[in-house]
């Protein structure tokens, strides 16, 4: 870090921390601390799992494909699983959606001339959102998505690190 | 006089270039009778050929008595410079002036020449020949203008212009102009070009993500190095999987409380630990008391990796995977043993193993 006594209030690690900090509270909060069997630990595991992304994700904004990718995902994970029947409705849509944008995208897209496509689709299963960029797109997506990562990882490791002493 | 007009050409043009130029010019200058200048036309369409061919010429013996081959319409170029140029625009009418199979041609003698002038002379024929050969299909009149304006324009600013009119030749539709400068040896089609300008925008980004991702100085080649970042992302991926993990156990059994700290300070504090967050979370294992359910569900976590070891700086990248629910049940410690081949610490590693869950 360039300066460790101060932290930018507006940068995206104080953004994320700020909001996973503030999810881990509420996860917390729900259920008894005495509950420590391993399905509920993997319960809580997915919760802070799916919080940490979010609070990536909101952090970034729509700033970015890939976030924007993202909260569309976990919008309609949450309404399927409130709601089986508008769940299902919003996961058609979603579905039809991504669909026919791949399928533009899929139809349009050209071989890029470059010569390695497979490893680009691996990537693009990676970056969320990754299926409806053309080459370019994708490793700038994936340049961003790799700095979020990094910030995230750090983080996370010093809270744990934090509750760990 | 064809002898005495090969001298002529040899003195102003490279060998080569007169070599197949000569034959070309001879029945083009033709001292003859206006039959001979006929032969020209068929490289060129268009009434304006004639206004062309007349101007200078007035008649083929007057023409091969000048001194310096000007093939341009002295009134069509106000402001018009010959001096050095002159070479210039009689290698870019001749160009014009032919079909586009032997402009490739005289593209290559013109690289393989080496005192062809210098190289902003070069790229700026090369540009000329661009736009030529884009506005071939124009009218002779409107495409001598557009010679002429290139012409102009090349005396004072000659890299610049050239790319321009490169790009304008090329892109006419799109608002933003890739300046693109065709380089040696390469082809200068608009298709070529712009595929050329997309593979340099992607070899710079794949040079940042050389930057951001650890260790892939040493994979050369754009495929190696997609392969490099897919593994990191992947390794990414599961470390945050991991310590989700981590968090979730100690969240149940830690006696902390989040509530005192105010969230605000927290992340400054977060922040402001010392580079020792940096050192792989493994270590920490053996700081803190795990109850064996706990235990349970971290081993089971670890234990699930199968995968070669990854060249990923943090030691915990390699050790963590997404736990599938069945996952969970007992294991033992001594499917540890392949961690022992971890390139990061691997019997110091697998000794915190041990203390950790013994």
């Amino acid at each position: 870090m360039n300066n460790p006594h101060h932290l930018n209030p507006t940068s995206l690690k104080s953004r994320f921390t700020t909001r996973f900090l503030r999810a881990l509270t509420k996860i917390r909060a729900q259920k008894p601390i005495s509950s420590s069997s391993p399905t509920e630990i993997f319960r809580r595991y997915r919760r802070i799992k799916v919080a940490a992304d979010k609070s990536m994700a909101y952090s970034v904004r729509s700033r970015r494909i890939w976030s924007k990718a993202m909260l569309w995902k976990l919008r309609s994970r949450s309404y399927r699983r409130q709601d089986p029947c508008s769940g299902r409705r919003s996961g058609k849509t979603n579905q039809a959606i991504m669909k026919k944008s791949s399928n533009e995208n899929t139809t349009t897209r050209r071989e890029d001339g470059v010569g390695f496509v497979e490893e680009a689709d691996e990537l693009r299963q990676l970056v969320p959102g990754g299926e409806t960029m053309n080459l370019c797109n994708l490793l700038d997506e994936t340049a961003h998505y790799i700095k979020c990562l990094t910030t995230q990882v750090q983080v996370m490791k010093k809270i744990a690190d934090f509750y760990s002493f | 006089m064809d002898v005495t007009l090969l001298d002529r050409q040899q003195a102003t043009y490279p060998l080569e270039l007169c070599a197949s130029s000569v034959p070309l010019f001879q029945s083009y200058l033709g001292s003859g009778p206006i039959v001979e200048l006929k032969r020209p036309e068929a490289y060129l369409s268009g009434d304006g050929f004639h206004e062309f061919v007349y101007f200078p010429v007035g008649g083929g013996p007057e023409f091969g008595d000048s001194e310096k081959l000007n093939l341009v319409p002295p009134d069509a170029a106000p402001g018009y410079c010959i001096s050095r140029t002159s070479s210039c625009q009689m290698t870019a009418f001749h160009a014009a002036a032919m079909k586009e199979e032997r402009e490739d041609m005289i593209l290559e003698k013109m690289e393989s020449t080496p005192g062809s002038g210098s190289r902003e002379s070069f790229t700026k024929r090369k540009a000329e020949v661009v736009a030529e050969r884009k506005s071939k299909d124009k009218r002779i009149k409107g495409e001598l203008e557009g010679e002429s304006e290139v012409k102009t324009k090349c005396s004072t600013q000659v890299s610049r212009n050239s790319s321009k009119e490169n790009s304008k030749a090329c892109e006419v539709q799109k608002p933003d102009y890739i300046h693109v400068r065709a380089r040696r040896g390469q082809a200068t089609d608009s298709h070529s070009l712009a595929e050329r300008a997309r593979r340099e925008k992607i070899s710079k980004k794949m040079k940042c993500l050389q930057d951001l991702v650890p260790g892939c100085n040493t994979v050369t080649g754009k495929a190696g190095m997609l392969d490099e970042i897919i593994n990191y992302v992947q390794s990414l991926q599961r470390q945050v999987e991991f310590l989700s993990m981590k968090i979730a156990a100690l969240n149940s059994s830690a006696e902390f409380n989040v509530e005192n700290l105010p969230i605000k300070e927290l992340p400054s504090y977060v922040a402001n630990f010392p580079a020792a967050a940096k050192l792989p979370a493994m270590p920490n294992l053996t700081c803190f008391q795990l109850n064996s359910m706990q235990k349970e569900a971290v081993n089971c976590m670890l234990n699930e990796t199968m995968h070669p070891p990854l060249t990923a700086t943090e030691g915990i990248a390699s050790a963590s995977v997404s736990i599938p629910e069945q996952a969970l049940s007992s294991s033992t410690i001594t499917q540890l043993q392949p961690f022992s081949t971890w390139n990061m610490d691997p019997q110091g590693l697998y000794n915190l193993y041990n203390m950790g869950f013994h």
